[in-house]
């Protein structure tokens, strides 16, 4: 019995998947434990003996031979447990569900909506060839492109919060206030309010992406024999913009997107530190400040599941958004 | 003449004295370890100056910044390994008796692997350090206590650099500031603050900022130091240091210590857990029994190590019979050890006899004390609530405690400006910018505080010539401590020669810091010429017949 070839194209995506995300687990477990000393470092205090860092060297589990460490590590993580953080004496799982809807919000949000720009500014400026427009457009978006995240979060900061007061200066919500569940968080005004800023931040850097992206491409297929006949065909140069060229032009930008996602989820560590956001880039960050390795690892590796997928999804988006980028065509 | 030449000479620095003294080995290029300058700027930039101060003794000095971990790793796990290293030892309110630092610090058998990580070695401290803390009498251990500092400084196992002052901030508009404590050695950021500070209006949360974000709060975890201000304000203690840096009866009504070796102690009645359960006398002696129990508490362990016995004498009394007389007992185990309810952690300690975990990993949902403020939520990487236990005999005037967990200090300083925060307990930047703050701001009130706590080169006394007292004494010569304070620390700090600052005037020996040997780098070349030491083209050598055969650090 033979399989469909799409069929096994799945298949074969999903081995890759599984391959990629077992190197990036052995990776991070390697890695970690690479680097001098242990987490009893962070403990260190003068009433402290061998015997107390022996006790808690036990109690993290690392007092096993590496291997043995790390069959525990690879069994567990087939049978979908990540362990308990060190330090926080919580299950990974549980910090990271807990730190990942902030992070995805966050992405999403400032994604759509510089994409929305970006794509939309693109088209136009595109549209809008060789005008003053587009002479001061490029430079702007190059600029912001090119700028730090943490300058970008900085500037922000001391402007829109600092100096008037309109934004919070960090966190999710305001001190004090506590909202359980992503469905409480994103009806909260409080909520989106502290959101502003990072997210303002990100679409600043991210923007210049798509736009540059949008643009470029747009000047290409505006050049295309189809369009050419569009204009014969007498069409609005709205229908031809919009409905032509950029649908055509929409698919690197697509491409763009999803692995913009992907790249951002684990990317946000640092307007997260800035804003205090409280991520997965934070987690992230914290985590291996203080050589908390079960949580290192598994954030490692929840990136990294994000990034394999969102690369994977863009392959199957570009598959629908094209017909000609298909299983057979690439045969 | 000839003197007058030869001090000329020295001072230049390039005094060949090959002529007149035979010179052994050529020094190796010595090591300054230290953490990166991102991570502690003043300690960095401190180790900067010195290098170049010992380079005018014609040494080869480098700095070798290491990363966090690695440099603990290096410096307290490798111990042949590294020449010297800049260290520090952070104010906790039990330093506030000098035993734990005394003795720690510099007794010979913590040179293996405790404390005394330089490997200082001397039988004439080793006695001075074991007598102070066996001896009851209050003048006569301050008489020790201050011998042994002398020692030190004879001795200079380390460079002793700076105690750097506390700098927080608070919003004066919102809390009024004459309710503000002054702890010894600590500043107002303190238990005592937080229990007495009285709102001025409407605003009656304290929400105040921490730069990390704390471990696991649980009263069997010693949760950073960020943590401990919220672990000490949810478990009562037996005493807690005072305001004047002295321990006083706190959850006990009474402690009396009839013999050396016995210390009796009343619980103070009425005391209830925050589950609404009396805190009762089972509780108390559960508290002290507890981090005992094998070896399911390794941080708490310690403090109950000279413990031979507790045992209950009445409803609400109790003795604990020592092993050895213990003159810090008080400090560093009654007002250290938190009382912990014994219906929610004796199961858990039998629970966890058949597992690997220790109790410093368990953290109940929400934890529960008897303390003054109890825990209303906790996410250990945003936000830790407290709210005020209005059942306490200590009701705080605050209604909540909110720490934010906030790395971003810009951010901070931000948030204090516009009244998002009030107190502004964890400030890691630059001091002139937090005065310029206070300035600019006529809402907010900076207070500078003298810590307990200090900075220093520790001498690796394993590798020569750091073995040589005459060598040791001869670089913190060098060391000019009042331009650290000034331009490494922005004059946030005052000069050290001690591990006991100023601060605890009681156990400080008076004028220490000027009683650093020598005191400039002529004197310091002096010094090392006194000592055999020879210059030989502007290069130190050792004195003559000595060779070199320790490795460079890598």
């Amino acid at each position: 019995m033979t399989l469909p070839r799409s069929a096994r194209h799945t298949l074969e995506r999903l081995g890759h998947l599984l391959l990629v995300l077992w190197v990036v687990a052995s990776l991070t477990f390697v890695l970690f434990r690479l680097m001098p000393g242990d987490p009893t470092l962070n403990f260190l205090s003068p009433s402290f003996s061998e015997e107390t860092r022996a006790a808690l060297l036990k109690g993290f589990g690392l007092d096993r031979p590496l291997w043995d460490q790390y069959l525990i590590y690879m069994s567990n993580l087939l049978h979908g447990e990540l362990g308990m953080s060190f330090l926080q004496g919580k299950p990974v799982a549980v910090l990271l569900v807990d730190a990942l809807p902030n992070t995805v919000i966050l992405t999403l949000v400032s994604l759509c909506a510089a994409y929305a720009f970006g794509i939309v500014a693109g088209a136009f400026l595109a549209f809008r060839r060789g005008g003053a427009v587009e002479a001061m457009a490029i430079p702007a978006a190059l600029a912001s492109r090119a700028a730090p995240e943490f300058w970008l979060g900085m500037l922000l900061l001391a402007a829109l919060s600092f100096e008037f007061g309109w934004f919070p200066t960090g966190g999710a919500l305001s001190p004090g206030q506590e909202l359980a569940g992503v469905g409480a968080r994103l009806v909260s005004a409080d909520y989106w309010w502290h959101l502003a800023l990072p997210a303002l931040t990100l679409v600043l850097y991210l923007q210049g992406l798509p736009l540059l992206l949008m643009r470029a491409t747009m000047l290409e297929v505006m050049n295309d024999e189809f369009i050419v006949m569009a204009r014969m065909k007498g069409l609005s140069r709205w229908s031809i913009v919009m409905r032509h060229a950029a649908r055509n032009a929409l698919l690197p930008v697509v491409t763009a997107f999803a692995l913009g996602l992907g790249a951002s989820i684990g990317g946000n560590v640092v307007v997260e530190t800035v804003f205090a956001w409280p991520g997965i880039g934070r987690v992230l960050v914290q985590a291996v400040q203080s050589a908390d390795y079960p949580l290192a690892q598994g954030a490692f590796i929840l990136i990294a599941a994000v990034l394999v997928t969102m690369n994977s999804l863009a392959d199957l988006v570009y598959s629908a958004l094209d017909p000609r980028v298909s299983v057979r065509a690439r045969r | 003449m000839k003197r007058s030449l030869l001090a000329f000479g020295l001072a230049a620095g390039f005094v060949t004295h090959a002529q007149s003294q035979p010179a052994g080995d050529l020094v190796r290029p010595l090591t300054i370890v230290a953490q990166p300058q991102a991570a502690s700027p003043q300690e960095y930039q401190a180790a900067e100056m010195i290098a170049e101060a010992w380079k005018s003794l014609g040494l080869d000095v480098r700095i070798r910044p290491l990363p966090g971990q690695q440099f603990t790793q290096v410096v307290w796990y490798e111990r042949q390994r590294w020449d010297a290293t800049t260290w520090q030892m952070v104010g906790r309110p039990e330093r506030s008796d000098p035993d734990e630092l005394t003795y720690n610090l510099f007794v010979s058998a913590n040179a293996a692997n405790g404390y005394d990580f330089v490997g200082y070695n001397n039988p004439e401290y080793d006695r001075l350090a074991q007598a102070q803390r066996e001896e009851l009498d209050l003048p006569k251990r301050q008489a020790l206590v201050r011998e042994a500092q002398t020692l030190i400084n004879r001795d200079q196992p380390y460079a002793f650099l700076v105690h750097p002052k506390n700098l927080v901030a608070f919003n004066k508009t919102i809390w009024d500031e004459t309710t503000m404590v002054t702890q010894a050695g600590i500043g107002i950021r303190n238990f005592w603050t937080w229990t007495t500070m009285k709102p001025k209006g409407a605003q009656k949360d304290v929400i105040l900022n921490s730069t990390a974000p704390p471990t696991n709060l649980s009263p069997f975890n010693i949760p950073g130091a960020q943590g401990s201000w919220a672990t000490e304000l949810v478990w009562d203690r037996l005493m807690r240091i005072g305001p004047d840096g002295l321990p006083r009866p706190w959850a006990a009504e009474a402690v009396t210590r009839p013999t050396p070796t016995t210390v009796e102690v009343t619980l103070r009645a009425g005391m209830k857990w925050h589950d609404g359960k009396p805190v009762t006398i089972e509780d108390a002696v559960f508290s002290l029994e507890a981090p005992g129990y094998g070896d399911k508490s390794p941080m708490y362990r310690p403090f109950v190590g000279n413990i031979a016995k507790v045992e209950a004498t009445g409803p609400m009394s109790l003795r604990i019979t020592l092993k050895r007389p213990d003159a810090a007992f008080l400090v560093s185990s009654l007002s250290k050890l938190n009382l912990a309810p014994k219906h929610i952690w004796a199961p858990i300690f039998e629970d966890l006899k058949t597992k690997p975990e220790t109790a410093e990993s368990i953290m109940e949902k929400l934890p529960i004390g008897s303390g003054p403020y109890k825990f209303v939520s906790v996410k250990l990487t945003e936000q830790v609530v407290l709210e005020a236990n209005t059942e306490h005999w200590a009701k705080p005037n605050a209604n909540r405690w909110i720490m934010r967990i906030t790395p971003n200090v810009e951010s901070t300083m931000g948030a204090m400006k516009s009244g998002e925060m009030n107190f502004l307990t964890d400030y890691t930047g630059d001091p002139e910018l937090l005065a310029r703050m206070a300035k600019s701001s006529p809402d907010i009130k900076l207070s500078e505080s003298l810590d307990i706590g200090f900075r220093f080169i520790g001498y690796n006394e394993r590798r020569p010539p750091f073995n040589d007292v005459a060598f040791r004494r001869a670089l913190s010569a060098t060391v000019d401590r009042e331009a650290i304070a000034t331009d490494a620390w922005g004059g946030a700090a005052v000069p050290a020669n001690s591990w006991i600052s100023p601060a605890l005037a009681y156990w400080a020996a008076p004028d220490i810091v000027k009683q650093v040997p020598g005191g400039t780098v002529e004197a310091a070349r002096k010094m090392l010429k006194d000592a055999g030491y020879v210059l030989v083209d502007g290069k130190l050598h050792y004195p003559a017949g000595v060779k070199e055969t320790t490795a460079v650090f890598q």
